[in-house]
C-alpha cells in the first residue's frame, strides 16, 4: 500500500492570517473523510494554496503554555484559573505565528514504510500527503497505519509468508 | 615620560606579522560586535589563524601562560557550571525565589527590591548568566500572578545581576580574568569590591523605590495567589540539596581560604565539581556535562589566543603606550580612564573579549612604569591596584548600560521576548545608561576616596 491508499482527503485548510479562535472552530467543525466531522491538527496554505505550515493540537497548547513554565520546575506554583485565562488570551494570536513551518510531508506514492520512518523520526502523528505537483491531496494518520499493520497481523496471508 | 614613551615605541617593530595579527584581532572584534557571525566561531576560526600563520605556536597557545589559554579561566567557569548543573534539580533554587516572593508578602514593590537583592547576592556567587535563568522564569510566574508588566522586574534584576556580580572573584567573569591575569585572590575582591557593591546596591533599591515606589500596585485577591504558594514543594530531592549545599559550603570555604592555602581559585572549584559529581550519585556524568555552555568556554579560549597573537607582536604594548603617553604615566588619571573607557567600552561590546584585552595591556603598562619588579611585586604594586579595581568596577557595571552589554542583559531579553513580552533595545536603555552612570560614578567617588585620599 502506499501514501495515497490510507490518506484522508480533507479539504478544510487554515491560512496564516487567521486568528487561533478560528482556527480551534474550524478543527471542530473540519469533515474528515466522508463521515468523521473534527480534526487535532490542518494544513496552512497561503493565497497561492501552497502549503507554508502545519497547525496541530501541540502547537495551539504551547502558545498558551508559557515559555518560562519549561524552563524551571514551577508546576506546584500554578493557580486555578491560570490555563483557562491563557487560553482566552491566545484566542487572538495569529496561524502564521503559532505554526509549525518545518513541515513534515509525504508523496502520493511513498510506501507505507518510509511514512512510518517519517512519523516515527520526527514524531509526528499526521503528514499532508503531495501530488506529483506539490499540492496537498491529504492526510496521512500515524492511527491508520497502525491499523493497517494490525489487519496485517491478523490477516490470513500472514502465515503463507 | 612622554619623552620614553616615544622611545619605546621605536622598539616595536611593525613588520609584517604585526598587521597580519592586528587585522585578524581587529576583524574578529568588528565580527563579534556585528553578530553578523556566532562569536565563538569566530574567535575559534580567529584563534587556530593565528596558529596556522605562525603568528604564535601551539606551544604559546595551549601552555604559554602569556600567550596562551587562561585555564584558570576556563576550569573555574566549568566547575562552576557543573556545581549548579547537578544542584539544579535539588529545587533550591525554585525554593529561594518562591520563598522570596512571599517575604515581599505579595506586595509588588517588595517583590521588586527583594527580588533585586537575592539576584545580586546569587551573582555574587554563582554567574550572571546562570543566575538569570534562575529568577527570570520565577519572575515571570509571579508577574503573572500578580498580573503586573514584568518587564521593570526583569530589567532591574538584570542590573542587579551586574551589580552583584561585581562583588566577588567568582562574580563575573571579567572578575575571574582579572584575578588569574594580577594572580590576585578571593578575599581582595571581598575587601576591595564587595564594600562599593554593598553601597551600590543600597543606593540602587532607593533609587528604584524613587522610581517604582509608589506605581506599583495589585488586588488583594491577586496577592493571595502568591500566599497561596507553599516553597516547600520546591524541594524535589532533599537528599541532593543537603549534599549540594554542604559540598557549596566547602568549596566557599575553600574560596575563602585559597590564598592560604597556596591553591588557585580553579583548583578549588575543580575540587568542589568533582566532589559533588562524586557524591551526588551522578550515575552518567554526560548530561550534566553536556548542560555546560560549551559555546562560552570556547569563546574564552579562541580570544585568549587571539589576544596571545596581538601580545606576542607588539599591539598591547603599542597600545598600552597610548595610554601611557594620554595621562602622562599619571595612575590616577589612568584609573579614571580606564574606569570610565571600560564602562563605555562594555556597554557596546561584550566585556570578555574587552578585558582580555585590558589585562596584558594593564600589565604592560606596569612593566614601562616599573621596569625592574616582576612577578607578584609587579602586578600587585601598590599603586597599580586601584587601576584593577576601575577595570572590575568599570568592565562589570558597564555592561549594564545597554540590552546587549552584558550575556545575562541578552539572556534577559530573549527569556522576555519568547514570554511575549519584549524589551527593545531603546527600553533597555532608558533603564540601564542612568544606572550604569549612577552606579560607575559611586565606583569613581570609592576608589578616588579609598585609595587616592584615605589611601586605605
Amino acid at each position: 500500500m502506499k501514501a495515497k491508499d490510507l490518506m484522508i482527503p480533507i479539504h478544510d485548510y487554515l491560512t496564516p492570517d487567521s486568528s487561533l479562535k478560528e482556527a480551534v472552530n474550524l478543527f471542530r467543525t473540519a469533515v474528515r473523510g466522508e463521515q468523521q466531522v473534527g480534526v487535532m491538527g490542518l494544513t496552512v496554505l497561503d493565497a497561492k494554496r501552497t502549503l507554508v505550515g502545519i497547525l496541530s493540537m501541540t502547537d495551539i497548547l504551547k502558545a498558551v503554555y508559557p515559555s518560562y513554565m519549561s524552563m524551571m520546575n514551577l508546576g506546584d506554583f500554578t493557580w486555578d484559573g491560570m490555563l483557562e485565562s491563557l487560553a482566552c488570551q491566545a484566542g487572538d494570536k495569529k496561524v502564521g505565528d503559532l505554526m509549525t513551518r518545518k513541515v513534515i510531508t509525504a508523496r502520493e506514492d511513498d510506501p507505507l514504510m518510509e511514512c512510518v520512518d517519517n512519523l516515527l523520526k520526527n514524531r509526528v502523528r499526521r503528514m499532508p500527503v503531495l501530488n506529483k505537483g506539490g499540492t496537498v491531496i491529504g492526510m496521512i494518520y500515524l492511527r491508520d497505519i497502525f491499523f493497517a499493520v494490525t489487519q496485517a497481523m491478523l490477516d490470513e496471508s500472514c502465515k503463507l509468508r | 615620560m612622554v619623552q620614553d614613551v616615544t622611545a619605546a615605541s621605536t622598539q616595536i617593530v611593525m613588520g609584517s606579522s604585526f598587521w597580519i595579527a592586528t587585522s585578524i584581532f581587529i576583524l574578529a572584534y568588528a565580527l563579534i560586535v556585528s553578530e553578523k557571525i556566532h562569536k565563538t566561531i569566530v574567535a575559534i576560526f580567529g584563534a587556530a589563524l593565528m596558529i596556522v600563520i605562525g603568528i604564535v605556536t601551539q606551544e604559546d597557545a595551549f601552555h604559554s601562560t602569556e600567550l596562551g589559554v587562561d585555564w584558570n579561566v576556563i576550569f573555574l567557569l566549568v566547575s562552576m557550571m557543573t556545581i549548579i548543573n547537578i544542584m539544579k534539580p535539588s529545587g533550591i533554587f525554585e525554593y529561594i525565589a518562591i520563598k522570596s516572593a512571599k517575604w515581599g508578602k505579595g506586595e509588588p514593590f517588595k517583590i521588586m527590591a527583594i527580588f533585586s537583592v537575592v539576584t545580586a547576592v546569587l551573582s555574587a556567587f554563582l554567574d550572571n548568566v546562570t543566575t538569570v535563568l534562575l529568577i527570570a522564569p520565577v519572575t515571570l510566574l509571579i508577574c503573572q500572578a500578580l498580573e503586573l508588566d514584568v518587564i521593570p522586574y526583569l530589567i532591574t534584576e538584570v542590573l542587579a545581576s551586574n551589580i552583584g556580580g561585581t562583588a566577588t572573584l567568582i562574580g563575573d567573569p571579567p572578575n575571574i580574568m582579572i584575578a588569574s591575569k594580577a594572580q590576585l585572590d578571593f578575599m581582595a575582591f571581598i575587601y576591595h569590591l564587595t564594600p562599593v557593591i554593598i553601597i551600590t546596591m543600597i543606593v540602587y533599591i532607593f533609587t528604584l523605590k524613587l522610581v517604582f515606589g509608589r506605581r506599583l500596585a495589585v488586588r488583594e485577591d491577586l496577592r493571595q495567589r502568591i500566599m497561596a504558594m507553599d516553597e516547600s514543594e520546591a524541594i524535589k530531592d532533599p537528599v541532593l540539596l543537603k549534599k549540594s549545599l554542604i559540598v557549596l559550603a566547602v568549596t566557599m570555604t575553600g574560596f575563602v581560604l585559597h590564598g592560604i592555602l597556596h591553591l588557585e581559585p580553579a583548583t578549588i572549584a575543580l575540587f568542589g565539581a568533582g566532589l559533588l559529581l562524586l557524591v551526588s550519585g551522578v550515575k552518567e556524568p554526560h548530561h550534566i556535562l553536556a548542560e555546560a555552555e560549551w559555546a562560552t568556554l570556547f569563546f574564552f579560549i579562541g580570544l585568549f589566543i587571539i589576544i596571545g597573537g596581538v601580545i606576542k607582536v607588539g599591539l598591547i604594548k603599542w597600545m598600552s603606550l597610548q595610554v601611557l603617553a594620554l595621562t602622562e604615566g599619571n595612575l590616577f588619571a589612568t584609573s579614571m580612564v580606564v574606569m570610565w573607557f571600560s564602562a563605555f567600552a562594555s556597554a557596546i561590546v561584550d566585556n570578555i573579549p574587552y578585558v582580555a584585552t585590558m589585562n596584558p595591556l594593564i600589565i604592560d603598562m606596569a612593566k614601562q612604569l616599573w621596569p625592574n619588579l616582576s612577578g607578584v611585586e609587579l602586578l600587585q604594586h601598590p599603586e597599580l591596584m586601584p587601576l584593577w579595581w576601575s577595570l572590575a568596577l568599570g568592565a562589570c557595571l558597564g555592561g549594564n548600560g545597554t540590552a546587549i552589554g552584558a550575556s545575562a542583559n541578552v539572556i534577559v531579553v530573549g527569556i522576555a521576548e519568547r514570554s511575549g513580552n519584549p524589551i527593545s533595545f531603546k527600553k533597555f536603555l532608558l533603564y540601564g545608561v542612568p544606572f550604569m552612570i549612577q552606579t560607575v560614578i559611586i565606583s569613581t567617588i570609592y576608589v578616588w576616596l579609598r585609595y587616592y585620599v584615605l589611601q586605605v
